[in-house]
């Protein structure tokens, strides 16, 4: 708390950051508690269509730096913007499209957090249940437990609690994936060939290069997890906090290192368990997210399996602390920004306020959505990054690099995402072989952005922004 | 095309679009997406590959050809113009060649799978995954390194710092 002492403290850490630091934020926001859970249980189930969404890390924070990580980092201090909304508010010169950014932000923030709040609080539950003190803890008591836990870490620290959180959550990827990696290999006696060649014999597609799901779910993933990590909010803001420019060219190297070690532990996991279970050494999981628990008790020991549910915790408070951030930015800056023209008074108080609120809101959504309608979170959560690709990346990665970016490009392109994404996922609407609305939504976005652009009147610039542009 | 970058962009997403729109069009078979496993609960399969080929093997392999060239066009997108030089595009263009080598090997070994249900393993994945696990991830480092060794020549020059100073002192003495 001592050194939140304004709102750019609290929300992008003043630009003071190392590369380090920063590499390791970068990387551990993009895998999250997901990484740890969710990733391990798709390989399990869908086999390597999943790879997909691992595999284009290296072409995704390539794509990402080539388009963001400069003009990002040089509009933010020449602006002193502090939230993604102030940067297109400056780049477009529109209140409109900080509006409706802002906005997108809010709704996708909101099934993230509370799929975060749930997912803590299920693992403290399934630790908790195995002592003898604390062995019918509620998951609702769970819940207000995270959800406290979580409100006191976010109110005092800041974005700063958040990035040290990811430091100690990178770190204990880095280490927990070589470990597993070892670990798994071990599990049957011809290695990871063993493992694949199990798979293969019970069904060849789950182990071919697009896995059970089929080819355009996994390109459908390749697109917008490659090229839609450009427009994540979560992580994009955290490019505006390094202290020195210069810092990307390591930072970029870094982070990939980084997410490539802690991703031995997604893929390793998944297909270990897979050929374990159809080779009859373990028993059939009650649910495909089970894989990394179950491997963790079955196949390491139990200290390394300590330091992995430690990682797991550090990603869920550090992630749902940076959505905390982006969603209390959007409601107490940017969209009293957009209407009125300046953000509240007292913002630094007002972001605690909004802080507590939003997760308190988030904590509620989840427990509705977990006794009520079991698909709601689930719903906003996978709504959540297809959005934001797909309405932030034309918008932010391709508006940073072509003074043609119109208003109007952008109105156009986060627009019909959000109705693409929405009308897919609340109608359950399924496109033929695979083909995810997300992708649809993707696409459209990307030609509408640039179509509508080009056919728009020339845009004309703020000086500083066009000179910004020139750099 | 170094002027008309964006232009090249939009008409590769259209096209894209295009090969997407042919996809949902063609005729449709069963479990294209996948299936329940018959004996485990929670476990998906594939089934028939070739089946689920047949119609869309190769405006699939089409879609990820044109993924990897936009792919690669937004990344130059992202040097300055000026900066856009022989040696950047040729350094680009060999950069795609080698994702799209990447892609090739990797689909026609699956076909290659396919016809004789026979393969072999590189470092614990079948040939034609291995091309997918390892090879799309490393086919994209040269992307990194151009970037990263790239940095002072193609991103960010001493000049451009110059310039970008000048910017925030102006800023700060109109502040002032």
């Amino acid at each position: 708390m001592r050194r939140t002492h304004d709102t750019s403290d609290f929300f992008i850490a003043s630009r003071g950051l190392g590369p380090i630091v920063v590499s390791l934020a970068l990387f551990s926001s993009t895998l999250s508690g997901f990484g740890f859970v969710g990733g391990p249980g798709l390989v399990y189930s869908i086999g390597v269509s999943s790879f997909w969404m691992v595999i284009i890390s290296s072409t995704g924070y390539a794509v990402c730096f080539f388009l963001v990580s400069k003009r990002i980092r040089m509009i933010a201090e020449l602006r002193d913007c502090i939230s993604l909304p102030d940067i297109v508010a400056a780049r477009y010169g529109s209140e409109a499209v900080r509006f409706m950014l802002a906005v997108t932000i809010v709704l996708g923030v909101m099934g993230y957090l509370a799929t975060q709040i749930l997912a803590m609080a299920v693992v403290m539950q399934a630790i908790l249940s195995g002592t003898e003190m604390f062995a019918d803890v509620g998951l609702v008591t769970c819940v207000a437990i995270s959800s406290a836990v979580l409100i006191f870490y976010c109110v005092t620290g800041g974005i700063i609690a958040s990035v040290y959180t990811d430091v100690v959550q990178g770190t204990i990827m880095i280490v927990a994936g070589a470990l597993i990696l070892i670990a798994a290999t071990n599990v049957f006696d011809g290695g990871m060939q063993e493992a694949t060649s199990i798979i293969l014999a019970d069904d060849a597609e789950t182990v071919m290069p697009y896995g059970a799901a089929g080819i355009m779910s996994s390109l459908g993933w390749f697109f917008v997890f490659g090229l839609g990590l450009a427009g994540q909010p979560h992580i994009i803001t955290k490019m505006m906090m390094n202290k020195d420019l210069r810092d990307n060219r390591s930072m970029l190297p870094l982070s990939l290192f980084g997410y490539a070690m802690a991703a031995l532990l997604w893929v390793s996991i998944g297909i270990v368990m897979r050929a374990a279970v159809l080779d009859g050494r373990v028993e059939p999981l009650a649910l495909p997210d089970d894989a990394a628990s179950v491997f963790l008790s079955m196949f390491t020991n139990p200290l390394l399996a300590g330091i992995v549910f430690a990682g797991l915790f550090a990603a869920i408070m550090s992630t749902s602390d940076a959505f905390l951030n982006i969603g209390t930015a959007a409601i107490i800056h940017d969209i009293p920004k957009a209407i009125q023209g300046k953000s509240i008074k007292n913002d630094l108080f007002w972001a605690r306020i909004v802080t507590v609120l939003l997760a308190l809101v988030a904590a509620s959504f989840a427990l509705y959505s977990h006794f009520q309608d079991a698909t709601l979170v689930a719903l906003l959560g996978a709504f959540g990054w297809g959005t934001f690709a797909a309405s932030i990346f034309p918008v932010v990665a391709v508006g940073l690099n072509w003074k043609g970016a119109s208003v109007w490009g952008a109105v156009t392109a986060i627009t019909v995402s959000l109705i693409i994404n929405f009308v897919s996922q609340l109608a359950g609407y399924t496109f033929p072989y695979g083909v995810s609305g997300q992708l649809v939504a993707f696409v459209c976005s990307m030609v509408l952005f640039i179509g509508v652009s080009l056919i728009s009147p020339k845009p004309s610039l703020a000086s500083d922004i066009d000179r910004v542009l020139d750099i | 095309m170094r002027g008309h970058l964006i232009h090249t962009i939009f008409f590769t997403a259209v096209i894209m679009a295009v090969v997407l729109v042919a996809i949902c069009l063609t005729e449709t078979v069963p479990d294209a997406g996948g299936k329940p496993h018959p004996d485990y609960s929670g476990l998906q399969i594939g089934g028939d590959g070739a089946a689920r080929l047949e119609h869309i093997g190769l405006l699939s392999f089409s879609f990820q050809c044109l993924l990897l060239i936009q792919i690669t066009l937004l990344s130059t997108l992202g040097v300055p113009e000026r900066y856009r030089t022989t040696e950047l595009l040729s350094y680009m263009g060999g950069s795609l060649v080698l994702m799209l080598l990447v892609a090739w090997k990797m689909f026609f070994g699956h076909q290659a799978f396919l016809a004789t249900q026979e393969t072999d393993y590189f470092f614990g994945f079948p040939d034609a995954t291995a091309w997918q696990t390892y090879g799309t991830w490393l086919s994209a480092i040269p992307l990194v390194l151009i970037y990263s060794l790239g940095f002072n020549k193609f991103i960010f020059s001493l000049e451009d710092e110059k310039k970008f100073n000048a910017l925030l002192a102006e800023k700060n003495k109109n502040n002032r």
